[in-house]
């Protein structure tokens, strides 16, 4: 009897939740939407912060950067959780098929030597800003306004700390599977004069009160630090017989490919936003203003060190090629606005 | 403080064809364990302690098995992790 | 160029221990602040009055990194995901016990889904404000977490949704309905605390004191109903809550031993936390002994078994080596347990007519199995109750509560619990503040109310909201459609759309087999 039931079509009520059908009409929603549209309450808060007591607990005053229907954004990715860990569980995997190739031969260990100094005093030591870059991005996943924006957050908080992990485990292969070159990364994070720059800029991010202003500061600087390490690096790396380094580059490449396109997307919608439009052109250009050529400075002081050990990567004029790049793709993205 | 009787742990597993093998071992490393099954889950619960060794899971399972995959078979637990490295588990009440 | 050492060529690399890899890979990514202020970078740690020597001392048994966070969670959604596609595909939903089982996952739609999402949104505001690496990791990880939990619950009742009333405006209802205020202004509660409250009221008193008793009868009665893929997301959550169970306890531990100055504020928490979720979770207590046709486990066993002895017997002497008591008002949590379920339930079923799903009077069998559960209790007090009711009911009637009730100020149940040791008596309390009366239902609630009044009094009851117009106007429809409830999703269950598109949906089947 059952079993004769479960051959018969029903008729559904309705295709998905009603928040979703009120958006787009009754028909079949993906997950992605169902998931993600109009989860974040949005009235009647019993009690106000006692940690900000002007706000409300979802507030969209938290940022300068606004639009006028949180959901007008979403992500391009269309990830909720399971398509995110699926991804990074694959990125994650191909990393660690790597770096066992790796280890198994001691290839970061024995890389020529000037690829060490730059592997181990610049690009380990960046383990670090990605963890700074996680407290940034984190900030978002709590104090963004809507579901679709604050995911995006949350799975980039994650995965920094995936790639400061990745990073780490770089360090360990490179010093032979020991906690060496971690040792020496962190201090010369610390002091290494080329890296204050940057730890300076990412010290002084992660206090910025608007979590957009800071992600996107964050972003000013990805958007130099990672084309110039983990693709131009690459590229050098494999005229220059130093595959290694190229091996587990392109993982950290492939992670910045994924982050751009829910960041474009994003920068896009907040400077064409039908009401908020203006005001957030006006905010972008600030906030370009404010960083960018801190930004651009502080990886100027790591280019000068890789040319120093590298000087067939022409680096530093990579940077300012780089920087003029991104300057012009802003300047479009806000329509100049100032 | 102690109050002279041992205070029972609790684990909560699911019942599931993958987690036969781990009930099983822990049923070998702790002979005092008691079972209650309910709908859908297995409680195993002893007095004062209750441990999993990866080495009989093995056994049981025939192949390898890391430690941290008892997180994709555990439900709940009554007690404190007091020790969860490569080779074992422990929970257990500390004070 | 260097030449290679031969110590490195020859053997492959050493592998570092566990618990210094993971120390590697997460507490040593920090680094103390040099160019800004550690307060300008935590500003939020301090107002409370909680002391932290060495944020190092924070222990983390799990030890996940992230690559293997994503390889085990994959593997769980895989198998979650697979039950989910297989039970629409099969139209599973007709092999549940009953169409009326789907109003306790209604309610758990409506109630605790979105509180899945609150505590994803505040863990992430303690991976950002805890000053401690490990214990941020720690937040990070249950933040995702939590992500998945709202959202496989979104996905595991879209499916019901397709077919059954009160699912469709969850959020919506969450914001907004009468009942759903008492889970949201728990959570508005602990997320205005600050951080180490919040760790307290979530992580320890919510995570580890409440969870058991809270999730598991309520998974193991979804697997008993024929409730395939709640009993999967439910049982595949816990098992990231007990890596959350394990922050909460951890969380404790850390703060008690880090300053003896800590320990009295903990206490306060505790006591407040414990109360605050114990009476959200009358809600549950109603469910699991009313909602589920087969029922599986009575709130009194259960209570007996995850908190008295599993918690007062286990837990609380653990805690004793540190100078914390049980919580306050413990006795008449435990004095109520007999009680707590059918008062709740008498509260559904009298206003089910402005709720998002049906309640209806238990059958005969149903009582027989509540007088077995409670034999100090049902036949002298409740079965009576419920024979009224269907003996109005056989006539042709249906009692409702005409009119709204009154909110405790605090936990904002309607006032309708007794006063411990005497069920005859509604317990009623009074404070006032600023020259204003409060009431509160209990002496659990009055602490809490009078600890901090200035807070309390914020609170958005939703029944003063209605007499001041704010809920879409003064007639019931009118606040019913602001609520966002749809024709049918209320009242009673039988002859709602549900009972009768599931007789019809099971007669059908019985012609075409004949």
């Amino acid at each position: 009897m059952q079993y004769e039931l479960r051959y018969r079509v029903l008729e559904p009520r309705r295709q998905t939740y009603q928040n979703v059908i009120d958006r787009l009409g009754d028909q079949p929603a993906s997950r992605y939407l169902e998931a993600t549209l109009d989860v974040e309450p949005t009235e009647n808060f019993h009690y106000r912060p006692t940690w900000a007591q002007d706000r409300e607990l979802y507030d969209e005053r938290f940022s300068a950067l606004r639009l006028t229907d949180p959901y007008s954004y979403t992500d391009p990715r269309q990830y909720y959780y399971t398509p995110y860990v699926t991804q990074r569980a694959a990125l994650h995997d191909e990393f660690g098929k790597t770096l066992g190739y790796l280890e198994a031969r001691d290839l970061l260990a024995k890389l020529p030597e000037a690829w060490h100094t730059v592997l181990t005093s610049v690009v380990v030591p960046l383990r670090h800003y990605e963890s700074g870059a996680q407290l940034v991005s984190v900030s978002g996943a709590r104090f963004a306004y809507g579901t679709s924006l604050e995911q995006c957050c949350t799975f980039a908080a994650f995965d920094r700390i995936g790639n400061a992990q990745m990073l780490s485990r770089a360090g360990i292969a490179a010093g032979g599977g020991t906690a060496e070159a971690l040792k020496e990364a962190k201090r010369q994070w610390l002091d290494g004069e080329h890296l204050q720059p940057l730890r300076r800029l990412t010290e002084e991010i992660m206090v910025v009160e608007d979590w957009a202003e800071g992600l996107l500061a964050v972003d000013l600087v990805d958007s130099l630090v990672y084309p110039l390490l983990y693709q131009h690096l690459d590229e050098t790396a494999l005229l220059g017989g130093a595959g290694a380094y190229s091996l587990v580059a392109q993982h950290l490449a492939t992670w910045y490919a994924d982050q751009r396109k829910w960041l474009d997307a994003l920068l896009t919608c907040w400077a064409s936003d039908p009401e908020r439009g203006e005001d957030n052109r006006t905010a972008l250009t600030r906030i370009a203003a404010t960083w960018a050529d801190r930004a651009r400075d502080a990886v100027a002081s790591l280019t000068e060190a890789i040319d120093q050990a590298l000087p067939q990567a022409a680096s530093t004029t990579v940077l300012g090629d780089l920087a003029d790049a991104h300057a012009t793709a802003w300047t479009k993205i806000t329509g100049g606005a100032a | 403080m102690s109050t002279g009787t041992l205070r029972q742990v609790a684990i909560d597993l699911q019942e599931s064809e993958e987690n036969r093998a781990l009930i099983e071992a822990i049923k070998d490393d702790n002979p005092e364990l008691t079972l209650r099954h309910l709908p859908g889950l297995v409680k195993v619960q002893a007095a004062g302690r209750i441990v999993i060794n990866r080495e009989s899971v093995e056994n049981r399972l025939g192949r390898e098995w890391e430690t941290g995959e008892f997180q994709l078979a555990i439900v709940s637990y009554t007690g404190n992790f007091s020790e969860w490295d490569d080779d074992r588990i422990i929970v257990s009440w500390e004070h | 160029m260097s030449v290679p050492t031969k110590k490195a060529a020859s053997k492959p690399a050493r592998k570092l221990p566990l618990k210094e890899r993971y120390a590697l890979l997460t507490r040593d990514l920090d680094w103390e602040p040099g160019y800004v202020d550690r307060e300008q970078l935590f500003p939020h740690t301090r107002y409370e009055g909680i002391k932290i020597h060495d944020w190092d001392g924070w222990q983390d048994p799990f030890r996940l990194t992230v690559d293997a966070y994503y390889k085990y969670q994959v593997e769980k959604d895989k198998r979650l995901y697979a039950v989910l596609d297989g039970f629409a595909q099969s139209q599973g939903h007709l092999s549940l016990s009953d169409a009326s089982y789907l109003n306790a996952i209604k309610l758990f739609i409506q109630g605790v889904t979105p509180l899945e999402y609150a505590a994803h949104r505040h863990f992430a505001y303690l991976a950002r404000h805890l000053e401690g690496p490990a214990p941020r990791f720690a937040a990070l990880c249950q933040s995702v977490d939590e992500l998945r939990h709202c959202q496989t619950q979104i996905h595991t009742i879209s499916n019901y949704n397709k077919y059954y009333g009160g699912f469709h405006s969850w959020s919506k209802m969450h914001d907004r309905v009468w009942y759903l205020s008492v889970p949201k202004s728990l959570f508005d509660d602990a997320m205005t605390a600050g951080p180490f409250e919040f760790l307290i009221s979530i992580s320890f008193s919510f995570e580890y004191l409440l969870t058991n008793l809270l999730f598991v009868p309520f998974m193991s009665g979804a697997s008993f109903n024929g409730d395939m893929p709640t009993m999967s997301f439910g049982f595949s959550a816990q098992s990231d809550e007990s890596r959350h169970m394990t922050l909460g306890l951890e969380a404790i531990k850390f703060l008690l031993e880090q300053d003896e100055g800590n320990v009295p504020i903990i206490q306060d928490w505790i006591d407040k936390w414990f109360w605050r979720a114990y009476r959200m979770s009358a809600l549950v207590a109603g469910m699991m002994d009313y909602m589920l046709p087969k029922p599986v486990m009575s709130w009194r066993e259960a209570f007996e078994l995850y908190f008295e002895e599993q918690m007062l017997g286990g837990l609380f002497p653990d805690l004793e080596y540190y100078g914390i008591q049980p919580p306050r008002h413990v006795n008449d949590a435990i004095a109520e347990k007999d009680h707590l379920s059918h008062q709740v339930y008498k509260i559904l079923h009298n206003f089910s007519f402005a709720a998002a799903f049906t309640t209806k009077t238990p059958d005969e069998a149903h009582m027989a199995w509540l007088a077995e559960q409670y034999p100090d209790s049902f036949d002298q007090v409740y079965r009576p109750v419920w024979e009224k009711h269907r003996k109005i009911e056989a006539d042709g009637g249906r009692v409702f509560f005409q009119g709204l009730p009154q909110l405790c100020q605090v936990c904002q149940v309607p006032m309708a619990f007794t006063e411990p040791g005497n069920s005859a008596q509604i317990s009623f309390r009074r404070s006032t503040f600023r020259d204003e009366t409060f009431h509160t239902c209990s002496d659990g609630c009055q602490w809490i109310f009078e600890r901090e009044p200035e807070k309390y009094v914020q609170a958005w009851l939703p029944v003063h909201q209605i007499y001041r117009g704010n809920c879409g106007g003064p007639t019931v429809p009118d606040v019913l459609a602001w609520y966002g409830i749809q024709e049918g999703d209320n009242g009673e269950y039988t002859g709602s759309p549900d009972q009768l598109a599931w007789a019809a949906w099971h007669s059908d089947g019985d012609d075409k087999a004949v």
